[in-house]
């Protein structure tokens, strides 16, 4: 999609220009030159089966099993149009706020290569399903002001196959799985004007369509894809007036950082230079830290597109697009301000566990009949930090809400210590299916209320270790956690830190 | 739209085209159904000659397959080589870019005919991809039109090039009829290469409705304008297959929906003066009264042969006969078709001929690719599809190609598409009855006639079937014949093309077009023919 810049090289900036510095100040991140950026996603749909056949979309299964004959291009082969798929590109443009069109229909963008089967991707040039809408990005997302980027349109289309090079000397291998997965392309206005911009566009974007279960958006896994569409200007200019370069195959959230600072410099100084800027299609060298050219406008490839003639045009009904609207869970920016609200939490907290799809339920859960700032806490902190360990989703973890609400319970009624709290969790995290109750009857743990036995601990350990003693006395209050860990270690964890301190401070404190 | 029908004044036509007309009727009802087993005597002995099968099975074959009952118990079914079967033979659409092909799945008309106790006996010769007219484009070699002039039977010799064409290009599955080497065949018409066979093989040729049957297991061409077509001896046995084939398929969504065709059947049934046509006995001396036929008279054109004009003459005043009333119309698009044809469809077939790329299937060509430079796909491509594609398929595609380039588009396709929008729009106000696609609502019954006719009478060539070996003055005069039939095809609606009269022995077809949709009214209307 090209659609947004005039593909004009302006005379003017071939004059020279003095160039002063691109020091990062606050929105005029490059004064006196501003950056005009735009953004295209693709997206891979959640959808069980493909957008035009029935084998499964799980593109990452053993190499060509799941393969459909329209997948191969088949001769004979004919698309069938899966409805879970415009249900879920119906639900990204109701996310997004914009509108879901009442006609949508498909074309065909021919190219030949190995990873195109049938020679040409289904997509949609002239009608998309979604178009308008926006994101706005503001405090919340870690700017220190708001800003609305609009969404242009949004599109289905197929994925291609995967292309394996190198792993067969002189050939290149072909996994079908991922042909026809369904995708939808985002195409943003060019409304951005920093890489910070860009990048907090795109994570919002994956909050969103994480949270409506459009897609699992994870750049890793390529499940989402990102081109970024940058030009420049003077700041006395208009923001379009700037030739833009194309930056392809970004994936990570770092590398379109990188790719944008690089090639707003990059096109700066060439323009400072004297030179004209020529629309291109660039990839980011993360070694080099630079953009290098892939493609330029004279080699690109003429896509001859033309209407799909296998596949009606799509008609939605009023009813259909509400019911679908209805469908929709509570959107991030509601559910921020009503759970910040309704359980008086940090919004900071909120909007971390809003990054993780499932969690803010998961929360509500937890939190029904309990301190909720301590449920908040619990997951952002020990929760998260075994996932990210782990490096597991929340919705793939073993761990139930039943089993975290019993080792919240269980620590509230001071039947475990948080060391063993902690302990349980890693436990139900492991997979272990028991209850929190259980599994505290099973380690035979339980908490040391006996202080007369810490008492005896506490005066064995000072004679033990009269030196330590002697300098916690000496001032050295700091000492005092030398003691206190030796007895957690030889208690198990069992005994209350508060208490062993306690104990430990009487018998230091009236030892003189 | 109605005007005095100035082709049928002449008396002298009138009786020398009633002769012709009377000999055709005789040739059509000669022979006794076709059997399985007959079927395949006649292949054994006619085949080698006439070379209208690219692969059929043999006798052996069909004591081990148990046919299913239906209404085509035991039909032997010949079956265009572009249409995938389940037969361990070739799906190779006469190319050689497919070769030895055989699909892995069987389309969906196949199915249905099977399910209806049809026998598969074999799949039949075409032009490569369906791009020709005269089945001269094809791996196997040109099918020989079963037909011999009158003039040329008396000749001791005949060179191969003195045979006649059976056109295409469905010519295989024309001349298995024909030459009653099947009961009926199934062919595949984008532009007319159902009904330019059958009138040049004396035999029957419909073209359904875009959608009535199931294209899925149909090798594409131009997707918007292909058809599955049928053909066979007499209109009869083509409704028999029709009404087996005609049924929704979810595997081509466009097909029509079984909603799309109630609303099709309530608004042709809300014809009153069609319905009573319906309900009389073809016994009664004026079965047809009530039935208006439409003359387009832009189908007079300068190509046109006499016997052509002589036979369509003949056709008119024997509806007339039957109690039509036969009206001139115009059409006045007719001449822009034939351009708009073949920009569309070669457009089309350049995008649906993508995918023969030797890579996952198909001939590869053994010339390695530069593996130095292995990032420039065309070059990949290049060798296997040059290798692959007869001179026609690669000029079309190439063609096709152009017309669709950001260059071009706009100065080709686009108005193409508007020119196909036109004539559909032209035939919609032809027909007395609406276009079931642009009507919210289907009518109420309608007590009086509107003004339109109900069906359309032409000839389906400018001519008989030309000698294999004849020479056109240019590759454009190849395409010349199809000005007949591509109208109806970028209408999407239904044609038939049933044998009225010869020349010199050699039979010719006459067209019958109706409104999209009516394909029955059509079929009614072309038995009597």
């Amino acid at each position: 999609m090209h659609i947004l810049w005039s593909v004009r090289a302006s005379a003017r900036h071939c004059a020279s220009y003095k160039f002063t510095a691109n020091v990062p100040l606050h929105r005029r991140y490059y004064k006196p030159w501003g950056a005009t950026i735009g953004l295209e996603l693709h997206v891979q749909l959640a959808a069980a089966q493909k957008l035009f056949s029935a084998a499964s979309a799980k593109w990452d299964d053993p190499p060509n099993t799941n393969v459909d004959f329209i997948d191969a291009g088949l001769p004979g082969s004919m698309p069938r149009l899966n409805p879970e798929c415009v249900s879920l590109a119906a639900r990204a443009i109701l996310c997004l706020k914009g509108q879901v069109q009442p006609m949508s229909s498909f074309d065909r963008k021919h190219y030949f290569y190995s990873d195109q089967p049938l020679g040409y991707q289904i997509t949609q040039q002239r009608h998309p399903i979604g178009r308008g809408g926006f994101i706005e990005l503001g405090q919340t997302d870690g700017l220190d002001y708001t800003k609305r980027v609009r969404i242009h349109q949004l599109q289905l289309e197929q994925d291609t196959a995967k292309s394996v090079h190198g792993a067969y000397p002189g050939y290149i291998l072909t996994d079908l799985n991922r042909a026809g997965v369904a995708l939808v392309e985002i195409v943003s206005e060019p409304d951005m004007e920093t890489a910070t911009e860009a990048v907090h566009f795109v994570r919002k974007m994956q909050t969103l369509l994480r949270h409506t279960g459009v897609s699992s958006c994870n750049m890793e896994d390529g499940s989402l894809r990102c081109d970024v569409n940058v030009s420049v200007y003077r700041g006395n200019e208009g923001r379009l007036s700037g030739t833009r370069c194309e930056l392809k195959n970004l994936n990570s959230l770092r590398t379109i950082r990188g790719a944008i600072e690089a090639e707003v410099s990059r096109q700066i100084e060439l323009i400072s230079a004297g030179h004209c800027m020529k629309q291109e299609t660039r990839g980011f060298d993360a070694h080099s830290g630079k953009t290098v050219l892939s493609r330029s406008k004279e080699t690109a490839p003429d896509y001859r597109y033309m209407p799909e003639p296998d596949i009606p045009a799509v008609h939605l009904s009023e009813d259909w697009i509400e019911h679908i609207r209805s469908s929709l869970p509570e959107l991030p920016e509601a559910t921020l301000s009503r759970v910040t609200r309704q359980y008086g939490l940090l919004s900071e907290d909120v909007t971390t566990m809003l990054g993780e799809p499932g969690c803010i339920s998961f929360f509500e859960h937890a939190a029904r009949g309990r301190d909720p700032k301590r449920v908040a806490a619990w997951i952002t902190s020990e929760i998260f930090g075994q996932l990210s360990y782990r490096a597991q989703r929340l919705s793939e973890s073993t761990l139930t809400v039943q089993q975290f609400s019993g080792l919240l319970d269980a620590l509230a009624s001071n039947a475990v210590t948080s060391a063993q709290a902690k302990l349980l969790l890693i436990e139900f995290m492991d997979g272990d299916k028991r209850t929190a109750d259980e599994l505290i009857q099973a380690h035979g743990w339980e908490v040391m209320n006996d202080l007369g036995r810490l008492q005896d601990l506490a005066t064995q350990l000072l004679d033990k270790h009269p030196k330590e003693a002697a300098e916690y006395k000496a001032g050295h209050k700091r000492r005092l956690n030398f003691f206190v860990a030796k007895i957690m270690a030889t208690t198990k964890g069992q005994a209350r830190p508060q208490d062993v301190s306690r104990v430990l401070k009487e018998s230091l404190d009236g030892k003189q | 739209m109605r005007r005095s029908l100035r082709a049928l004044q002449l008396k002298s036509c009138w009786n020398a085209s009633c002769k012709t007309f009377t000999g055709s009727r005789q040739y059509r009802s000669t022979s006794a159904p076709v059997t399985v087993l007959s079927a395949l005597e006649t292949i054994a002995k006619c085949n080698p000659a006439l070379n209208a099968f690219a692969s059929h099975i043999a006798p052996t074959e069909i004591s081990s397959a148990e046919s299913s009952d239906g209404p085509l118990k035991d039909w032997p079914i010949a079956v265009k080589a572009n249409i995938a079967t389940a037969l361990p033979t070739a799906t190779s659409c006469a190319s050689r870019a497919l070769g030895t092909y055989t699909s892995p799945f069987q389309s969906s008309v196949v199915d249905s005919l099977e399910g209806a106790g049809a026998v598969v006996v074999g799949k039949t010769n075409m032009d490569e991809f369906g791009m020709g007219s005269k089945n001269t484009f094809s791996i196997y070699g040109a099918a020989i039109n079963p037909h011999t002039s009158s003039s040329d039977a008396k000749r001791k010799d005949m060179a191969e090039s003195d045979r006649r064409t059976p056109g295409g290009s469905s010519g295989g599955s024309a001349v298995a009829v024909a030459a009653g080497m099947c009961r009926a065949a199934l062919g595949s018409d984008t532009g007319g290469s159902v009904r330019l066979p059958a009138a040049w093989c004396g035999v029957v040729g419909f073209k359904p409705t875009f959608g009535r049957i199931s294209r899925h297991g149909l090798v594409a061409y131009g997707s918007s304008l292909d058809t599955v077509g049928i053909i066979a001896r007499n209109v009869a046995d083509v409704q028999s297959v029709f009404g087996v084939a005609a049924v929704p398929d979810p595997l081509d969504m466009t097909c029509m929906s079984s909603v799309l065709r109630a609303r099709i059947k309530a608004l042709t049934d809300s014809r009153p003066w069609i319905t009573q046509v319906q309900g009389r006995s073809e016994t009664e001396s004026a079965p047809l009264a009530g039935i208006r036929v439409g003359i387009p008279e832009e189908y007079w054109v300068n190509e046109l042969s006499a016997p052509a004009l002589e036979s369509w003459k003949a056709g008119a005043s024997r509806l007339a006969a039957l109690g039509c009333e036969v009206v001139s119309v115009s059409l006045p698009h007719t001449p822009s078709a034939l351009p708009a044809y073949y920009t569309l469809a070669w457009a089309e077939a350049s995008s649906n001929l993508a995918r023969y790329d030797g890579i996952r299937y198909g001939r590869r060509s053994s010339i390695r690719p530069d593996t130095r430079d292995l990032q420039n796909a065309s070059q990949k491509y290049a060798n296997t599809r040059t290798e692959g594609f007869g001179a026609e398929v690669q000029r079309r595609i190439l063609l096709g190609t152009y017309a669709m380039s950001s260059a071009a588009s706009e100065h080709y396709f686009t108005p193409s598409q508007k020119i196909r929008r036109l004539i559909q729009e032209e035939f919609d106000k032809i027909f007395a009855l609406p276009n079931a696609l642009s009507m919210t609502n289907t009518l109420a019954s309608q007590t009086t006639r509107p003004p339109g006719v109900d069906v359309l009478l032409f000839p389906t060539a400018t001519g008989a079937a030309p000698r294999l070996g004849d020479q056109e003055d240019s590759k454009v005069a190849n395409y010349v014949n199809d000005v007949m039939t591509v109208p109806a095809s970028l209408a999407g609606i239904p044609a038939i093309s049933i044998p009225v009269g010869h020349t010199d022995g050699m039979p010719l077809g006459l067209q019958l077009a109706a409104q999209y949709g009516d394909d029955e009214l059509l079929l009614l209307v072309a038995r009597h023919l």
